[in-house]
């Protein structure tokens, strides 16, 4: 877009095409219905998944095109905006693909890549073609957030202490809220007395879950880059304590899912004389935004609940971004938020195996 | 009726202890010593002390000054073995008004933590206190009010401590991990936060501090739902003081001083 054209104001144009790669739940009961708020500006036009029956039916929901094969969905011109929700390990080839198809903007659910060479990748083909990227860490786009964020002041650079805390019902329960799933991945019951299934199972829940909230600890986090693991430990069936030092600063995790109904989500930030909390809605389903908190001595001040939650936010982003209303966010910082995960996800499951071994040694002798 | 008894503090038990506040509160049951009997040397038959390092000592002088209870605020770890027998030898009744431990509402939380225990994932637990605070007191505190209800924590170990805080590591007793977490800020309500998880939900308390008579908050949570235990609006200091009563109109002799050896025996394991 020329630098001299006028803003064009959401929802004045025909709306933006959407084309999504991988139909699983995620796709169904969580960007559709976001994507059925924003008819006005955006619409879905092509629906693609390597099962063809996953991709008929999601499509049919939406009166979408469907296809097998990745190339069909981005050489289809009727796509300006490609979201990537396949599994794990397809994302960065596919965001690469995305970018090199020339699309206006590209969403790619969590996490961005798997490994930092992934992740250089990535970064290349993006300042190459310019195509904007964000990553779906929904909370980093929920309105809650952007509150804090616009009233938080020095608390970025005055905070000693973070803490994420995740309490999850399973998925299923959230999902079914949301839609009705037509899929639905096996699951199976993991032996945790082995150490290679212990070490997978943090390592899904850094790169899976802690994720989420890693971009927004990383804001708080200017020496991201000198970790320290404190301990690392597996809570069953799935979560994790980890205590982490990383410059002067003091991060605690915790996740806990389970079959509990009750879902909590919080983050903190915190220094000696202001302190942050965040309170999120629960995934999935189109619950509001978080509500946050912030302290200064002790008078509090609350942002939100606001209407829409970060997934809804992450679509308007991407709807700017393709009209060039909007900056996206530089390519490096989602970079860093990844290599920060990859390296707490390493130096986890590092510490997690030497306690496991030494508590294993104490249980014989 | 039973007798009111006579009470004196001194100025640091005052202080930290809300003495008069608390006395005040229970005027049936006790009563400032006049000044007209301090003077005619008769002791009054309560003596509140302040915990600071070697309150042992200065309890049992307090037993042998003729006390017949003591209520002990905010102690530090210390060897309790002289006093306890001092205590038993005597039959003086001997309190500790612990900031967070002493919290009635704790009593209540025991039940729900026991049934749920052998099935605990994961217990997370926050003391927060006011920046500038000593972390090796507030670590006191914290422990007392966790072991509180979940007696006693396996493993212990101290993963770091600063001007900031602290994060305690350790196990309960069918193995789930525990973390206790200090936090020093002025923009974060001082208390000691809960959270015990179960595979379907779970126990949380929220515990308050003493300087007004903030209810402790404890909810069980289970695939019915969550119940909120009754609140009770009395402050620790309070409570200490009516348990003094209670054991004092009794003839009983309470666990406090053998609880806090216990106690005692944890935190020098961490150093
Ligand atoms: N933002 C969130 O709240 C959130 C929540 C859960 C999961 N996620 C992320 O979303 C993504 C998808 O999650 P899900 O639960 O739907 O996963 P899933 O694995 O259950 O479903 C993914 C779908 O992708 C299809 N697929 C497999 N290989 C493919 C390929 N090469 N190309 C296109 N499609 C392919 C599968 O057939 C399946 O239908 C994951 O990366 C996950 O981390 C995000």
């Amino acid at each position: 877009m020329s630098s001299h054209s006028p803003a064009t104001p959401l929802g004045s144009l025909q709306p933006l095409g959407v084309g999504i790669l991988g139909a699983g739940p995620v796709t169904q009961a969580i960007h559709l219905p976001s994507l059925a708020r924003l008819r006005n500006i955006l619409e879905v036009r092509h629906i693609m998944d390597v099962d063809a029956a996953v991709a008929e039916s999601v499509a049919a929901r939406v009166g979408a095109k469907h296809s097998t094969s990745m190339d069909a969905l981005l050489g289809d011109p009727d796509v300006d905006i490609v979201a990537i929700c396949s599994p794990h390990q397809f994302h960065a080839d596919q965001v690469i693909a995305a970018c090199r198809a020339r699309k206006k903007a590209v969403l790619c659910e969590k996490p961005f890549a798997m490994s930092g060479e992934e992740a250089a990748r990535i970064s290349a083909v993006s300042a190459e073609t310019g195509v904007p990227i964000i990553v779906g860490a929904m909370h980093t786009f929920d309105p809650g957030w952007l509150a804090a964020e616009a009233n938080w002041g020095d608390l970025p650079e005055t905070a000693h202490t973070i803490r994420s805390s995740i309490v999850l019902p399973p998925n299923a329960r959230f999902e079914d809220f949301a839609t009705e799933i037509i899929t639905r991945p096996a699951s199976g019951t993991p032996d945790y007395r082995d150490v290679e299934v212990v070490k997978n199972a943090l390592r899904g829940g850094i790169m899976g879950l802690a994720i989420h909230d890693l971009p927004l600890v990383r804001r708080f986090t200017p020496d991201f880059e000198d970790l320290e693991v404190l301990q690392a430990r597996h809570v069953r069936p799935f979560g994790y304590v980890i205590s982490l030092r990383a410059g002067e600063r003091i991060i605690e995790l915790r996740a806990a899912m389970n079959k509990t109904w009750k879902p909590e989500w919080t983050f903190e930030a915190i220094s000696d004389d202001s302190a942050l909390r965040v309170d999120f809605t629960p995934s999935y389903v189109q619950a509001g935004s978080a509500v946050a908190t912030i302290t200064r001595g002790t008078t509090s001040t609350t942002y939100g609940p606001y209407e829409h939650n970060g997934y809804e936010g992450e679509w308007r982003e991407l709807a700017q971004l393709a009209l060039g209303t909007k900056q996206p966010p530089a390519a490096e910082s989602l970079i860093n938020d990844l290599t920060f995960a990859i390296a707490i996800a390493d130096a986890t499951v590092d510490v997690a195996a030497a306690e496991y071994a030494n508590s294993h040694a104490g249980a014989h002798s | 009726m039973s007798a009111q008894y006579t009470v004196t503090a001194t100025p640091q038990a005052e202080e930290n202890g809300a003495v008069e506040l608390a006395v005040a509160s229970l005027p049936v049951s006790f009563g400032p010593a006049s000044e007209a009997s301090a003077t005619a040397g008769d002791a009054a038959q309560i003596s509140a002390i302040d915990g600071a390092a070697g309150w042992t000592t200065e309890a049992i002088k307090a037993i042998d000054g003729g006390a017949s209870g003591i209520v002990v605020v905010n102690p530090v770890p210390e060897s309790t073995a002289a006093l306890l027998d001092a205590a038993e030898a005597s039959g003086v009744a001997i309190i500790l008004d612990q900031r967070w431990a002493s919290n009635p509402g704790l009593a209540g939380a025991e039940d729900p933590v026991r049934s749920v225990a052998g099935r605990a994932a994961m217990l997370d637990s926050v003391a927060t206190a006011a920046a500038g605070s000593d972390p090796e007191r507030l670590l006191t505190e914290h422990l007392a009010a966790v072991v509180r209800v979940t007696g006693q924590l396996d493993a212990l170990q101290v993963l770091r401590r600063g001007t900031h805080g602290y994060t305690v590591s350790g196990r309960l007793a069918n193995g789930a991990p525990v973390s206790l977490q200090g936090v020093l800020s002025n923009s974060r309500p001082a208390g000691v936060d809960f959270r015990l998880y179960t595979d379907d939900g779970g126990v949380s308390i929220a515990v308050p501090e003493p300087l007004a008579a903030w209810p402790a908050e404890v909810r069980a949570t289970g695939p019915q739902g969550e119940i909120l235990l009754p609140t009770l609006y009395e402050s620790a200091h309070r409570a200490t003081w009516r348990r003094l009563k209670e054991h004092l109109d009794a003839g009983t002799l309470p666990s406090d001083l053998t609880a806090f050896a216990r106690l005692t025996e944890s935190i020098a394991h961490l150093y």
